[in-house]
């Protein structure tokens, strides 16, 4: 019964949420229209949109020193993620199951040596957060939930990665689901908000002619 | 004609009974040639040499196991140990695992956590002498702080899933049942198969950070021997004493041992045999156990056994009175350098590369 209300029900609550969410989510961001600038314009907004969103893939040489733990930690993380997410055998099975639409997957051990270095980012990443005094000072609930979440999906990953046994599977997926619930209401968000909020930033000062 | 029908048919009958008669006598004479006729070698050897004589089949199985030299035959298969019919050695190690590790280990760790709880409930928490002053020394930096925790998740990560492996049959089978313990047993596996090797990334970031202030100086013998304070008064130390030494050496080289026989255990692909692998087990069992139960002291002399212990690895800062209590030494360097904080000084600044105080031992 269990395996049919993770498998079934759940699955399609949480699917429908996860999607409804982040384009409610993103809907609201979007409509919330800007203050237009009356100014004349001595650069492109465009240009200023996309170079920022590019230069933010790096610290800026002023900070760098100071961050180079977080940037570290937070690429080891995120790299780690994405090849783990996309490109795992299990998942893109899963999606070609679903969906009928699939990749070639990376072989074992890049999956196996992308979900250790996923994982050491995110722990060390949650460990800076709770030791460091700024951070632990300025951090919510939400912060350490969503970090707990997804340490937790990962690790059930790792359990049930022999494929072996159904209990194990339907932990990871109950965690994914889980997950996919509390998603948009996070700043996990972040996820589909940090190109448009770059762009944002780069766009306002582009249009005023500064680099930033 | 002489031949009635009658007597041809009685000649018949009785000529088809001789036949059968014959028959079964051959059979039968058959039968006992099969299982005399092998017998005859020993026989004659017993007659002649007048003692009884193996089976010459034992001279073979006898190479096969291997008693008195390694044979390698040929096969096949062309993979390490593939001329290996029988592994004799395998056996050794089997009653290693079963009668030595599984039993001392258990005796080692329970122990020590017994003898350890035996010692709180006589001697109770350490409690800082008059009392706290209020004013803070930064004992941790943040990098300090983390690379420990990092380190102490990973290990605790390996060291349950690792004591699932080797304890669980005896333990978990009575209260999960056959299948409920296979599930968890399949779950610890792959945990601490896929986690291992993080583990040395984990030691090895634990060695380059902690190493420059562990190595064993002036005073420390006179602090073992007073056994730290616990016989013949106050014992002198430096920021680290020689239990926390000793505690540094025994992690990072039993640690190691740990990654590499993880290792050689983890990636069967590096073209290890049989006797390599044995090896490698008992290097891991052994200093896996020994790890778990000496950590317990660690773990006890940090939390509940010493007041104001924990802070120092959570906030980064431990109290003046402890620092004078327990580190003597390193007090009065912090002392002399201007380095103690006064009671309403700023929290943010605290093992963070940003803060004055903190530069001077940061690691960035």
């Amino acid at each position: 019964m269990l395996k049919e209300l993770i498998d079934g029900i759940f699955w399609d609550i949480a699917l429908i949420v996860f999607l409804a969410g982040i384009v409610w989510n993103l809907l609201a961001v979007f409509t919330r229209g800007i203050k237009k600038d009356l100014a004349v314009p001595r650069g492109s907004g465009l240009v200023g949109a996309v170079m920022t969103n590019v230069r933010r893939f790096y610290p800026h040489h002023e900070i760098a020193p100071r961050i180079r733990f977080q940037v570290v930690s937070g690429y080891l993380f995120h790299v780690g993620l994405l090849v783990l997410l996309f490109f795992a055998r299990p998942h893109v099975e899963f999606v070609k199951d679903i969906s009928g639409v699939g990749w070639t997957p990376v072989p074992d051990w890049i999956f196996n040596l992308a979900y250790e270095i996923a994982f050491a980012g995110l722990l060390l990443l949650l460990l800076y957060r709770l030791l460091s005094p700024v951070t632990r000072l300025i951090s919510r609930t939400d912060s350490y939930v969503g970090s707990i979440l997804v340490l937790l999906v990962m690790f059930s990953g790792c359990l049930a990665m022999l494929e072996s046994f159904e209990g194990l599977r339907l932990f990871h997926r109950f965690m994914v689901e889980l997950l996919m619930i509390y998603f948009p209401f996070s700043s996990l968000m972040h996820a589909f908000l940090f190109i448009p909020s770059r762009g944002y930033s780069g766009a306002m000062f582009g249009r005023r002619g500064v680099d930033i | 004609m002489k031949h009635t029908t009658a007597a041809v048919i009685q000649d018949t009958g009785e000529a088809r009974q001789r036949r059968k008669r014959y028959m079964l006598w051959s059979f039968l004479l058959l039968i006992a040639m099969t299982l005399v006729l092998p017998l005859i070698p020993y026989a004659v050897a017993y007659v002649q040499d007048g003692s009884a004589v193996r089976n010459p089949g034992s001279e073979l199985w006898r190479e096969v196991r291997q008693r008195d030299q390694a044979v390698i035959g040929q096969t096949q298969a062309d993979n390490v140990d593939a001329g290996i019919l029988i592994n004799k050695r395998g056996e050794e190690w089997r009653l290693f695992r079963m009668k030595k590790l599984i039993p001392f280990g258990a005796i080692l760790i329970g122990g020590i956590l017994g003898l350890i709880i035996l010692f709180y409930l006589i001697r109770g928490t350490l409690r800082l002498p008059g009392g706290r002053s209020g004013k803070r020394i930064l004992r941790f930096t943040l990098n300090e702080r983390i690379v420990h925790w990092f380190t102490v998740v990973i290990f605790w990560i390996l060291a349950l899933s690792g004591l699932i492996t080797l304890y669980g049959r005896y333990v978990l089978v009575p209260l999960l049942g056959p299948e409920g313990f296979s599930v968890t047993a399949s779950a610890s596996l792959m945990a601490h198969n896929t986690l291992g090797p993080i583990f040395l990334v984990a030691i090895l970031a634990l060695f380059f950070t902690f190493v420059k202030n562990n190595f064993f100086a002036r005073g420390d013998l006179k602090w073992l021997t007073k056994a730290g304070g616990l016989l013949g008064g106050h014992a002198s130390a430096g920021r680290f004493n020689a239990g926390e030494k000793i505690w540094f050496w025994l992690a990072v080289i039993l640690g190691l041992a740990l990654c590499v026989s993880g290792l050689i255990l983890d990636f069967p692909n590096w073209g290890q045999g049989r006797v390599v692998f044995e090896w490698s087990h008992v290097v891991h069992g052994i200093s896996a156990v020994v790890m778990i139960a000496v950590s317990f002291g660690h773990i006890y002399l940090g939390t509940v056994g010493m007041e104001g212990s924990l802070e120092s690895m959570t906030t980064g800062y431990v109290d003046a009175t402890w620092a004078e209590a327990h580190h003597d030494r390193w007090y009065e360097e912090v002392r002399n350098a201007g380095e103690i904080e006064e009671p309403g000084q700023s929290d943010l600044s605290g093992g963070v590369a940003s803060g004055g105080v903190a530069q001077s031992r940061s690691t960035d």
